[in-house]
């Protein structure tokens, strides 16, 4: 970050005034429309769709039926797979594009960054094509005798968490990538000379060293499972999760006000979640 | 004097402006439904070139949407609306909608008796109906054991993992209701409390909640039998001839999709020349066909294809209008619905 030291260093009132622009952005598309979610939360619902300016706390209050509790649990449960099955699939490849040579390594980028071109939803229609009954996956099983009835994978919670490891992973990869890129390789040979084995020096060595790219890829792949909702619907999961149970209150009960309070909670949660991660020493997001 | 003179003539020129506009209407409509619903190629297109009338199409992707934007900015957007039975009869108690002018809509007659003079629109003063759909159950004779003729069958267990549901608390708790003889409309707590203990022991039997693909489920072979609406119904019999479909012997849901002019439409006029356009039977018969929904034009019978008329997803309403029941709104009370429903998929 030598920019900010530059501008710290030429201090000035000139050099504040360029902190304005994004000071309106974040006021206009962040923090006004949270107040907005904020004011509507504490409102009683009118009929269709409409609010009405009476001031309630009873959609903070509904929040505390166990079944609503449930719906986040389920969330998290899912998050939390999603991040431990990224991690185990990105690490090692984050760990190997790092020690590849530079021809691989940047094939290897290049297999991480394409699929981003295609929308993520074409590329979930994709992974149904494959894996429903009479797709390309059960046909294959098939022909090789593996199984005689096609397999039903779509709907299963297989599935879905399939989809979700697929969606999220290149933010596992990138951090642990960068860890692993950055770090001082001669610690690892120090470990090595003195007698550790590969795995020890791997396990008291490398694995600390790259913690805080760990954990920066744990909170980018942890914190968007909460809200991808929409995978679970496509691969056919049926799963209540924060993010249906949030448009369900909108769409569907027309009920504005407890949808807010919803979002004003998963919000709340999501914070929590940064704030732990940076009071533990975790570097700015931002940058990897 | 001159100066005065030319100022008072420019004065009246100005006056006579709106005048002029009034008397005659820009050529121009603007029409507010669901993405895709008015077909361009087959049924704009041919308009624009009969009338000279260009057509503007806004899409909106809820019916909830359209009633708000109805009521913010008072409506002198749009000429036309598309919407569903249920937001029709809001829109007309709050006062959104124009009276037609059945003068300028000599087709109107064109439309079968039993599909107007609904709930949401009484007296036929404000709605053309546009199009109609029935859920119905298609299962795939092949890989189902029993005869499904009813909802009671789905809960047999010889089902197990094989149905495709709606995820739509009211279609489908509408639907179970239904199965024990009730209202899909009930606000009735203890017979709401039997409904859910008795969509809870089907569960077993579902494989999958969806709102808009079961056809490909079914198709594919995910799923053996599916509780879907009319257009879904008619893809999956296309791509697959040998699926039954049941017309439920306890009672159906019911829709009607319908246009209507709000209260301060810019284009009023040209909004009743397309309205009674698409009341033609030759144009009503060519949207029927295109959104594969059943359609309420008696005078589009004898330009319907025989594939259409033949198929048991668009014919079978005939028999069965005594059964029909609308899914309504009940204010408050869909969250009755939809906390049953939330409970339900925490199943999944």
């Amino acid at each position: 970050m030598s920019g900010g030291k530059g501008a710290k260093m030429a201090g000035g009132r000139g050099t504040r005034l360029f902190i304005v622009p994004m000071a309106m952005v974040a006021v206009l598309f962040v923090a006004i429309p949270l107040c907005y979610v904020l004011v509507i939360s504490f409102m009683t619902r009118g009929d269709n769709s409409t609010v009405q300016a009476i001031f309630t706390a009873e959609n903070y209050r509904r929040l505390l039926d166990p079944n609503y509790a449930r719906v986040f649990l389920n969330s998290m449960l899912l998050a939390l797979w999603t991040t431990l099955l990224a991690l185990l699939l990105g690490y090692p490849f984050g760990y190997c594009m790092a020690r590849a040579n530079r021809r691989w390594r940047a094939l290897l980028m290049l297999l991480v960054i394409v699929p981003f071109w295609t929308n993520a939803l074409v590329r979930l229609y994709g992974w149904k094509i494959l894996l429903q009954a009479n797709g390309p996956v059960n046909t294959v099983l098939r022909a090789l005798g593996l199984i005689d009835q096609p397999l039903r994978m779509l709907g299963s919670y297989g599935s879905v968490l399939l989809a979700m490891v697929y969606c999220l992973i290149p933010f596992m990869i990138l951090p642990c990538h960068s860890a692993v890129d950055k770090m001082d390789w001669s610690c690892v040979e120090a470990a090595r000379d003195l007698g550790a084995k590969p795995w020890y020096a791997f396990l008291t060595v490398t694995l600390p060293l790259t913690l805080p790219g760990i954990s920066a890829g744990c909170v980018l792949v942890f914190v968007p499972s909460l809200g991808l909702f929409f995978v679970s619907d496509l691969m056919g999961g049926s799963l209540m999760l924060v993010g249906n149970l949030i448009r369900d209150q909108l769409l569907k009960s027309r009920d504005w006000p407890f949808g807010a309070a919803l979002s004003m909670l998963l919000m709340a949660v999501t914070v929590l979640i940064f704030g732990l991660y940076r009071r533990s020493g975790g570097k700015d997001l931002g940058v990897f | 004097m001159k100066k005065l003179l030319s100022v008072l003539l420019a004065l009246s020129m100005l006056a006579a402006l709106p005048l002029l506009s009034s008397a005659e209407e820009e050529k121009v409509l603007n029409i507010f439904s669901w993405d895709g619903y008015v077909d361009y190629a087959s049924v704009i297109q041919p308009f624009e070139e009969q009338t000279g009338i260009k057509v503007n199409y806004a899409p909106f992707s809820t019916n909830d949407e359209m009633l708000k934007k109805l009521q913010e900015n008072g409506a002198s957007e749009y000429d036309l609306v598309i919407a569903s039975d249920y937001i029709l009869n809001t829109a007309r108690l709050e006062g959104l909608m124009l009276p037609l002018d059945k003068e300028k809509l000599p087709n109107f007659a064109n439309l079968d008796e039993r599909f107007i003079s609904q709930y949401f629109d009484p007296d036929n003063e404000y709605v053309v109906p546009y199009m109609s759909g029935i859920p119905l159950i298609v299962y795939n004779p092949d890989m189902v054991q029993i005869e499904i003729d009813g909802f009671e069958d789905l809960w047999d267990p010889s089902l197990v993992d094989s149905i495709g549901l709606i995820d739509d608390a009211r279609v489908s708790i509408g639907m179970v209701l239904l199965s024990m003889g009730q209202s899909m409309n009930t606000t009735d707590d203890a017979v709401l409390a039997q409904a859910k203990e008795k969509l809870f022991a089907l569960r077993e039997n579902i494989h999958v909640l969806e709102y808009e693909n079961l056809h490909n489920s079914l198709i594919s072979g995910d799923i053996s039998v599916a509780y879907t609406f009319t257009p879904y119904v008619a893809l999956a019999l296309d791509a697959n001839p040998n699926l039954k479909v049941v017309w439920p012997k306890e009672g159906l849901g019911f829709g009607i999709d319908g246009a209507f002019i709000p209260a301060n439409a810019p284009h009023p006029d040209n909004a009743h020349t397309f309205l009674n356009y698409l009341l033609d039977g030759q144009v009503a018969a060519v949207t029927a066909e295109w959104q594969l929904y059943c359609t309420p034009n008696a005078a589009a019978q004898e330009f319907l294809s025989d594939a259409y008329k033949n198929n048991p997803v668009f014919n079978g309403i005939y028999d069965r209008f005594g059964d029909a029941e609308y899914v309504m709104n009940l204010g408050a009370d869909e969250s009755k619905f939809q906390d049953i429903w939330t409970e339900f998929k925490l199943l999944f």
